[in-house]
């Protein structure tokens, strides 16, 4: 007999009636709605964590169930949150420059607006040329476009290239390495037309939304991202269960077997590389502007390798597993490295979390590796069948 | 009983070494055809070739009525036109159930997005339980196919074959770690399936190819020795010098 969705997997009902009841604690303890017992900064750590979340469930997909180790998906997260950072930057210096010349007694010229724009955002790296890059930047829409088109695209070639000529395992990983070491790099430099190093800035303010407190914006951009993980958990929940979620686990485990089968291998990867990326795109678009900056450090490999331990940690293969890996290390190295760990004095020497946390990271993971190969979900898992 | 695989003149060595020397093999439709022959005769290099995963430097491999040839298609289009094959490992995917290996193999369309959105029916559900049937497994569909036992394992292998609806089955060693009534049983599933399409096995245990009672072609150095009967090929005196004569086979 056949059952529903739901039925198979009950998990999926567990994850959104908890995360639909962790929203409206925060919704009802948040500044904007009163009671304010958690302040609006902590609001945007909670809002960036559940993005956190969503490009780790789809590194659970792209690694735990499909087997392809990409250590550069962090590089479409950021190609997200920089395509939405453009309009956000370029909205607001627009909304600025317009106010500032209002005063004048000649009215500007849409020339002189356009200059001011571009001295703007560009004097700290020495022009006010708009570079193309920036053409379509004063459009929400086609920079929402961008989002989900750019990362999408980036992978659809990468991928195509990678895993026609069947690069796989860790010459694919140092490869996906390479591609964000790459735009890294390239977003380093101050001609990227990206504002180099500076990155982009300013983008917690989000123009049209200038009479609303950052505690509303906060809440906003808290309930939008819990939304868009609730969502992506579906629609991940959704291809794992369906028949394409037999044959990418099948993938994992023996490709050539599946190409034997009469499957395209090459086909099924880049669905789940180019899919993956999306979902990671919109998840950067979320995230940036509850950060305020985005700068090229954020696409640096060593971000895609966090990734990658988050969903290990928590456990590969099941999606919950990579929500509760990267929320919990996420908030836990906010915490350490934000001096919310009280610092160990052993006489001789004093623990300093800051320098420390990644050692104690770096233990973890080894340990996880070690003794529980399938992560804290594992664990969990053991425990709920056990009862 | 017409022709459905031609295979003629096909060389491949590797590094110098000649794997496979002008070889020539023809399969009708139906049939049941044993491959055997010593260590190193090239018989598993003679299934990578048919099934697209060695590419073979000369000759050539006509497939079906319109005579296509398989040389230069990738391994899932030429699963895709009906060739299925057997490893000699087991292969199946241990962390799914038997019934989800099964519905892998089913002849459905193979394209990501028709397969995402796939959704089972009665038919499919139909033809699982009677290949499950086939081959033993109707108590276990429900188990990862890694719980299985080694015989189990190979069973549902061939199940997956099967599932695929191949014109041609390549068999690798298919009673291989077997005990003798699972032996018995993988005989008759292999003797039913090639009263339909075309069946290659390759094996080493003779007294398994005797049970089998067909077509034997004796491989050696990459080229066939002998065609003909079991019997036909054991009186050969070449093959009895190359294989029997100083192989423990037989037994």
């Amino acid at each position: 007999m056949r059952r529903s969705f739901i039925a198979r997997n009950p998990s999926v009902l567990y994850f959104l009636a908890a995360l639909a009841l962790f929203t409206a604690i925060v919704t009802i303890l948040s500044e904007a709605t009163g009671t304010g017992l958690i302040s609006t900064s902590f609001v945007k750590t909670l809002g960036k964590t559940l993005c956190l979340c969503l490009v780790a469930i789809a590194m659970d997909v792209v690694w735990g169930y499909c087997g392809i180790l990409s250590l550069g998906h962090f590089a479409f997260f950021g190609i997200g949150g920089y395509a939405i950072g453009m309009w956000l930057m370029y909205a607001r210096t627009e909304l600025i420059v317009i106010e500032s010349l209002a005063g004048q007694v000649i009215p500007p010229t849409p020339q002189e607006i356009s200059d001011a724009i571009g001295n703007q955002i560009f004097g700290v790296v020495g022009t006010s040329e708009f570079p193309a890059l920036w053409a379509f930047a004063d459009n929400l829409y086609v920079q929402l476009a961008f989002v989900v088109l750019v990362p999408g695209l980036l992978a659809l070639v990468f991928g195509w290239l990678a895993f026609r000529s069947r690069v796989t395992g860790v010459y694919l990983s140092i490869l996906t390495q390479a591609m964000t070491l790459a735009l890294a790099l390239y977003l380093f430099q101050n001609d990227s037309g990206l504002r180099g190093n500076n990155g982009l800035s300013g983008l917690q303010n989000i123009p049209g939304f200038a009479d609303s407190g950052q505690d509303v914006v906060s809440i906003v951009f808290f309930l939008a991202s819990a939304a868009a993980l609730g969502l992506g958990y579906l629609l991940f929940a959704w291809i794992t269960d369906s028949k394409l979620g037999n044959i990418i686990q099948a993938i994992r485990d023996d490709e050539s077997r599946v190409r034997f089968l009469g499957y395209h291998v090459e086909s099924y990867k880049l669905f789940v590389f180019t899919v993956t990326a999306i979902v990671a795109g919109i998840a950067g678009a979320l995230y940036y502007p509850q950060a305020g900056i985005i700068n090229p450090a954020e696409v640096a490999p060593i971000a895609s390798i966090y990734l990658a331990v988050w969903v290990a940690i928590g456990g590969r293969g099941r999606l919950y597993g990579a929500v509760i890996g990267a929320a919990l290390v996420s908030l836990l190295s906010s915490w350490f490295t934000g001096g919310g760990a009280p610092n160990i004095d052993l006489g001789f020497y004093e623990v300093q979390w800051v320098d420390w946390w990644l050692v104690l990271l770096g233990l973890t993971f080894v340990l996880v590796t070690l003794f529980a190969p399938n992560g804290i979900g594992g664990l969990f898992d053991r425990l709920v069948r056990k009862s | 009983m017409t022709s459905l695989l031609e295979m003629s003149g096909i060389c491949k060595s590797f590094d110098g070494f000649q794997a496979i020397n002008n070889l020539s093999l023809n399969i009708g439709e139906p049939e049941l055809r044993a491959v055997i022959g010593p260590n190193g005769a090239g018989k598993t290099t003679f299934m990578d070739i048919i099934t697209g995963k060695t590419k073979p430097d000369r000759g050539t491999i006509l497939f079906g009525e319109e005579n296509r040839s398989l040389i230069g298609m990738s391994e899932s289009q030429i699963a895709t036109l009906g060739i299925g094959r057997k490893f000699q490992k087991p292969t199946v995917f241990e962390g799914q159930t038997v019934r989800e290996n099964l519905a892998m193999a089913l002849k459905n369309p193979r394209g990501p997005f028709a397969v995402l959105f796939y959704r089972k029916s009665d038919t499919g559900a139909a033809q699982i339980d009677e290949i499950a049937d086939q081959i033993n497994l109707t108590a276990h569909l429900t188990r990862p196919a890694g719980e299985l036992s080694h015989g189990q394992k190979q069973w549902l292998e061939i199940g997956m074959l099967l599932a695929q609806s191949p014109r041609l089955l390549l068999v690798d060693e298919p009673a291989a770690g077997m005990t003798a009534q699972e032996r018995e049983h993988t005989t008759d599933i292999l003797k039913v399936a090639a009263q339909t399409r075309a069946v290659i096995v390759v094996e080493h245990d003779m007294e398994f190819v005797r049970r089998l009672n067909c077509k034997v072609t004796v491989l050696h150095e990459g080229s066939v020795l002998a065609e003909g009967t079991l019997d036909h090929v054991t009186k050969n005196p070449t093959v009895v010098d190359v294989y029997l004569g100083r192989s423990d086979a037989g037994h």
